[in-house]
C-alpha cells in the first residue's frame, strides 16, 4: 500500500509542475486580439506628408541621416471577411468593409511599425502578410532596410510577394478590385495567376532574396501599376543591382526574360509582320526550351544561348493570304525567330548596361567554370563589372505547331 | 537477469539515428555552407564519414567487450586511474552537450515560436522530460527511441522531397565549392553533430547479438547521415549558398518556404518544429542517459534513477551560461571540437592499447543468447 502511494506521489509531483509549463500559455494570443496584416506598402514620406511627425523628430532624423518613409498596412477585420462564396448574399465586395488601411510615417520599417502599434490596440501579426509594395522611388534609393526587417522577422513567410509600384504604393493597398473581397488577395492572385498563365516567373520574396544574395546574380521584382478600374497591370520587371533598383523592362520583355531562362509555361503573344505591307499575324508562345553553354573567349565569359519556342498562330489580320499557302508558316518562323533574337539581345544588353545580371549568367560561370570564377571574379562587385563585358550569341528557333480552328 | 539482452540490431540502428538527428539540423546547412559554399553537401558527407570513424571504433570496442560499457572496459584496458580521468572527461562532455542542446532548443523556440515564454521554462521543461524518461533501463530506453524514430524520419524526408522542386542544380555546383579553404574546420564542426552516436556504448551490452553491432552502427549513421546530407542538398539547392549565410537556421527557413501541394499547408515550419521538438527530445534523452549511466558505472552505484534527478539542476544551470546566441554557437563549436578528441581519439587510443595488450572481454553469457540457429 505504502509503495503504491509512493509511486502515485512520485508521478503526480512532476506532472503538477510540468503540465502548467508545457501548455505554452505565455504566448496565448486569441485571434480577435491580433491585427492580421495582409499587405504593407512603403512610400517616401518626404514631399507628400503634412510633416508633423517628421519635424518633431528633427534630432533623430539628423542622426539617422535618411529620409522618412510612409508605411501603410492593410489589416484584416476579424469577422468581416466572408468565408466561402455563399455568405452575406453578395454586395459585400467593398474593401472598406473587409480591411482597414492605416498609414504611419517613420524613419525605418520597425520604427513605423512601432508607431503603428502605438495606434492600434491589437498586436500586429505578420503571419499572413502576402504582399509588400514599394514605390519605385524607395526601390531606387535601396531596400536593404526592407530586406533586413522582413528576413529577421520570423512571422513573415518566404512565399509573400514583394513588388514595385509605379508611382505611389499606397493607392494599391486602398484599391478595391471587384474580383476579390480583399484587395491584397487580388494583387496576389494577379501574380499567382500570372505564373500559371506564363505571364510572370515565380518570384516570391524568398526567391528575390536568394537571387539578390547570389554572387553571380541579381534580383528582380514585379513592376505593377494601378489602372483606372482599380485593376492592376503587370508592367514589367524591375531589375536590381544589389539592393538598388536600376531600371524596368517592358511587359513583353518579361516574356523575353522567361525565354532566356527557359521558364514554362509560356504565355506571351506577339505580332509577326511578314513581308509585304500589311501581312500580319499574332502568335502565342506555348512552350520554351532553352540551353546555355558557357565558354571563356578572349578572357571574357561568352554564352551561347539556344532558345526553342513552340508557337501557335492566334490571329491573322489580313484575309489576302492563307496560312496553308506554301512557305507562309516557314516565313512566320523565320521572321519571329529573327525579331525574337533581337529582342532577347536588347534585353540582355539593357541589363548589362545597368550591371544587373538578373539571368544568373554569373552563377552559371561560378558553377560550370569554377577555375575562371575563382581566378577572375570571386566577388559580387567584380561580377557586376564583368557582366558588362560578357558576350553572347543567341539562336532562336521558332516552331509553329497549331493555327486554331480555322483552316485557312 | 535473463532478459537483459533484448535489443535487436534494427532497434539499435534506430536508437543511433534518432540520437544523432537533433538540434543540429536547424543550423547544419549554415555550418556546411560557411565551410565551402556550394560544396556544403560534400562537407556534410565528409563530416559524416569522420563521425563514422568514431562510431566504428566504439563499436569495435563494444564487440570486443560485449558485456561492458566504455567506462568499465577502459579500466581493464588502461588501468583504473587513467580510465577514471577519461571517464570523467566523457561524463563532463555529455553533460555539457545536454546543456547546450537544451539551450539551443530554447533559443530556437524563443526566437521563432513562443516569443513571450521565458527561455528558462522551455529549457527546464525539455530537461525535465529527458530526466524523467532517463529513469528507465536500456531496453525501455531503446523502445522510446524506436517509438519516435519513424516520426522523425518521415517528415524530415518529406520536407526535403517537397522542397526539391524549387531547387536549382546550379546552386550545388561545383560540388567541391568555390572556396574550399574552410573545408577542414567545417568537417570537424559537422562531425561534431554525429557525436550522439556514442550512445552505442550503452546499447551494445544490451544487444541480443553484439556481433551484429557493426551493421547496426553503419545503418544508424547511414540513415541519420543521409537525412543530413539531403537536408543540406535541399537547403543549398533552394536558397543558394550565399543566401544561407544570411539565415541563422536555414532548415527552419526551408520548412517555411515549403508548401504542401494543393494549398493544404502553405508553410510547413509549424509542422516541422513539432517534429524537431521530438528529435531534440530523443537527442537530449540519449546524451542525458549517457551522462547518468556512465556516472553510475564510474561510481559503481546500484541505481541510476536518483542520480538522474540530481543531475537536472546542474545541467540546467550550465544551459543558462551562454550570454547570447552568437556566444552559444561559438561555445557549441568549441565544445564540439573538444568532443571529437573524446569521442574519436580516446576510443581510438583504447582500441590500440587493447590490441597491443590483447585485452578482450567475456563472450556474452550463454543463457541470454537466443537459441542457436
Amino acid at each position: 500500500m505504502k509503495t503504491r502511494w509512493n509511486r502515485l506521489v512520485k508521478l503526480a509531483v512532476p506532472m503538477l509542475f510540468l503540465l502548467p509549463l508545457m501548455t505554452g500559455c505565455w504566448d496565448r494570443l486569441e485571434i480577435e486580439d491580433r491585427a492580421v496584416v495582409l499587405g504593407v506598402s512603403i512610400d517616401k514620406a518626404g514631399s507628400n506628408t503634412g510633416s508633423d511627425d517628421v519635424t518633431n523628430n528633427q534630432g533623430t532624423r539628423e542622426r539617422l541621416s535618411r529620409d522618412s518613409i510612409r508605411v501603410a498596412v492593410q489589416i484584416a477585420l476579424p469577422g468581416r471577411i466572408p468565408l466561402g462564396p455563399g455568405e452575406g448574399g453578395g454586395g459585400t465586395t467593398n474593401s472598406q468593409q473587409t480591411v482597414w488601411v492605416i498609414d504611419v510615417v517613420g524613419y525605418s520599417l520597425d520604427d513605423a511599425f512601432m508607431r503603428l502599434q502605438q495606434q492600434v490596440s491589437s498586436r500586429i501579426f505578420f503571419g499572413h502578410l502576402r504582399v509588400i509594395i514599394m514605390s519605385e522611388e524607395i526601390a531606387k534609393s535601396g531596400i536593404d532596410n526592407v530586406n533586413d526587417y522582413f528576413r529577421r522577422n520570423s512571422e513573415v513567410r518566404r512565399m509573400a510577394w514583394l513588388m514595385i509600384a509605379k508611382g505611389e504604393a499606397m493607392p494599391l493597398l486602398k484599391a478595391a478590385p471587384k474580383l476579390e473581397r480583399i484587395p491584397t488577395l487580388y494583387l496576389m492572385s494577379t501574380l499567382d495567376e500570372g505564373i500559371n498563365m506564363g505571364k510572370f516567373p515565380q518570384d516570391y520574396i524568398g526567391m528575390f532574396w536568394s537571387n539578390a544574395s547570389k554572387k553571380g546574380q541579381e534580383g528582380y521584382l514585379p513592376y505593377v501599376a494601378l489602372k483606372k478600374e482599380q485593376n492592376v497591370e503587370i508592367m514589367g520587371l524591375a531589375y536590381f543591382k544589389g539592393a538598388h533598383m536600376m531600371g524596368k523592362t517592358k511587359p513583353l520583355q518579361i516574356g523575353g526574360y522567361m525565354a532566356i531562362k527557359g521558364i514554362n509555361p509560356a504565355g506571351y503573344r506577339v505580332f509577326v509582320r511578314l513581308s509585304g505591307s500589311s501581312r500580319m499575324v499574332m502568335t502565342s508562345t506555348t512552350h520554351r526550351d532553352t540551353k546555355w553553354k558557357a565558354a571563356i573567349r578572349d578572357g571574357h565569359p561568352h554564352f551561347m544561348i539556344t532558345i526553342v519556342l513552340e508557337v501557335n498562330v492566334e490571329e491573322k489580320l489580313d484575309m489576302e493570304f492563307n496560312l496553308h499557302d506554301e512557305g507562309v508558316l516557314r516565313e512566320i518562323q523565320d521572321v519571329e525567330s529573327k525579331t525574337a533574337t533581337k529582342m532577347f539581345g536588347r534585353l540582355i544588353r539593357q541589363t548589362q548596361e545597368a550591371g544587373s545580371d538578373i539571368f544568373g549568367f554569373g552563377e552559371y560561370i561560378r558553377a560550370k567554370k569554377p577555375g575562371y570564377w575563382n581566378a577572375k571574379v570571386k566577388t559580387k562587385e567584380q561580377w557586376q563589372e564583368q557582366y558588362k563585358e560578357m558576350t553572347f550569341d543567341i539562336k532562336t528557333f521558332v516552331n509553329v505547331r497549331r493555327v486554331g480552328m480555322e483552316a485557312r | 537477469m535473463a532478459n537483459i539482452r533484448q535489443i535487436t540490431a534494427i532497434q539499435s540502428s534506430a536508437v543511433l539515428a534518432s540520437t544523432i538527428i537533433g538540434v543540429g539540423v536547424l543550423a547544419l546547412p549554415l555550418f556546411a555552407v560557411k565551410a565551402a559554399d556550394a560544396g556544403a553537401p560534400l562537407v556534410t558527407l565528409l563530416g559524416m564519414a569522420l563521425g563514422y570513424i568514431g562510431l566504428y571504433l566504439i563499436t569495435l570496442l563494444g564487440i570486443r567487450f560485449p558485456n561492458q560499457s566504455i567506462v568499465q572496459y577502459s579500466e581493464d584496458i588502461i588501468g583504473r586511474w587513467l580510465a577514471w580521468v577519461g571517464s570523467v572527461a566523457m561524463i563532463a562532455f555529455f553533460a555539457v552537450i545536454t546543456a547546450l542542446g537544451a539551450r539551443e532548443f530554447g533559443e530556437v523556440v524563443v526566437t521563432s515560436v513562443l516569443k513571450n515564454t521565458p527561455l528558462e521554462v522551455t529549457v527546464v521543461v525539455m530537461l525535465a522530460l529527458a530526466t524523467i524518461s532517463s529513469r528507465v533501463n536500456v531496453t525501455t530506453f531503446a523502445y522510446i527511441h524506436n517509438f519516435y524514430f519513424p516520426l522523425l524520419l518521415g517528415p524530415g524526408f518529406l520536407i526535403v522531397a517537397l522542397s526539391m522542386k524549387n531547387a536549382d542544380m546550379i546552386n550545388l555546383q561545383p560540388v567541391w565549392g568555390n572556396d574550399p579553404s574552410g573545408m577542414v574546420p567545417g568537417i570537424l564542426t559537422v562531425a561534431a553533430l554525429f557525436q550522439g552516436s556514442f550512445v552505442m556504448t550503452l546499447v551494445i551490452p544490451a544487444m541480443r547479438r553484439p556481433d551484429r553491432a557493426l551493421q547496426a552502427s553503419f545503418w544508424g549513421i547511414f540513415i541519420a547521415g543521409s537525412l543530413y546530407v539531403s537536408i543540406v542538398v535541399a537547403a543549398v539547392g533552394v536558397f543558394g549558398s550565399e543566401e544561407i549565410k544570411h539565415l541563422l537556421w536555414p532548415t527552419l527557413e526551408l520548412a517555411k518556404a515549403t508548401t504542401l501541394p494543393a494549398n493544404v499547408l502553405e508553410r510547413l515550419d509549424a509542422a516541422f518544429l513539432a517534429v524537431w521538438v521530438t528529435a531534440v527530445f530523443t537527442t537530449l534523452l540519449s546524451t542525458n542517459y549517457l551522462t547518468i549511466r556512465m556516472t553510475t558505472e564510474l561510481f559503481r552505484l546500484k541505481d541510476h534513477n536518483l542520480f538522474a534527478t540530481f543531475l537536472l539542476p546542474v545541467i540546467f544551470v550550465m544551459a543558462l551560461i551562454p550570454k547570447n546566441i552568437f556566444q552559444m554557437y561559438a561555445v557549441i563549436e568549441r565544445v564540439g571540437r573538444i568532443g571529437l578528441a573524446i569521442t574519436i581519439a580516446y576510443p581510438g587510443l583504447l582500441f590500440v592499447v587493447a590490441l597491443i595488450r590483447k585485452k578482450r572481454g567475456k563472450r556474452p553469457n550463454e543463457n541470454a543468447m537466443e537459441p542457436a540457429r
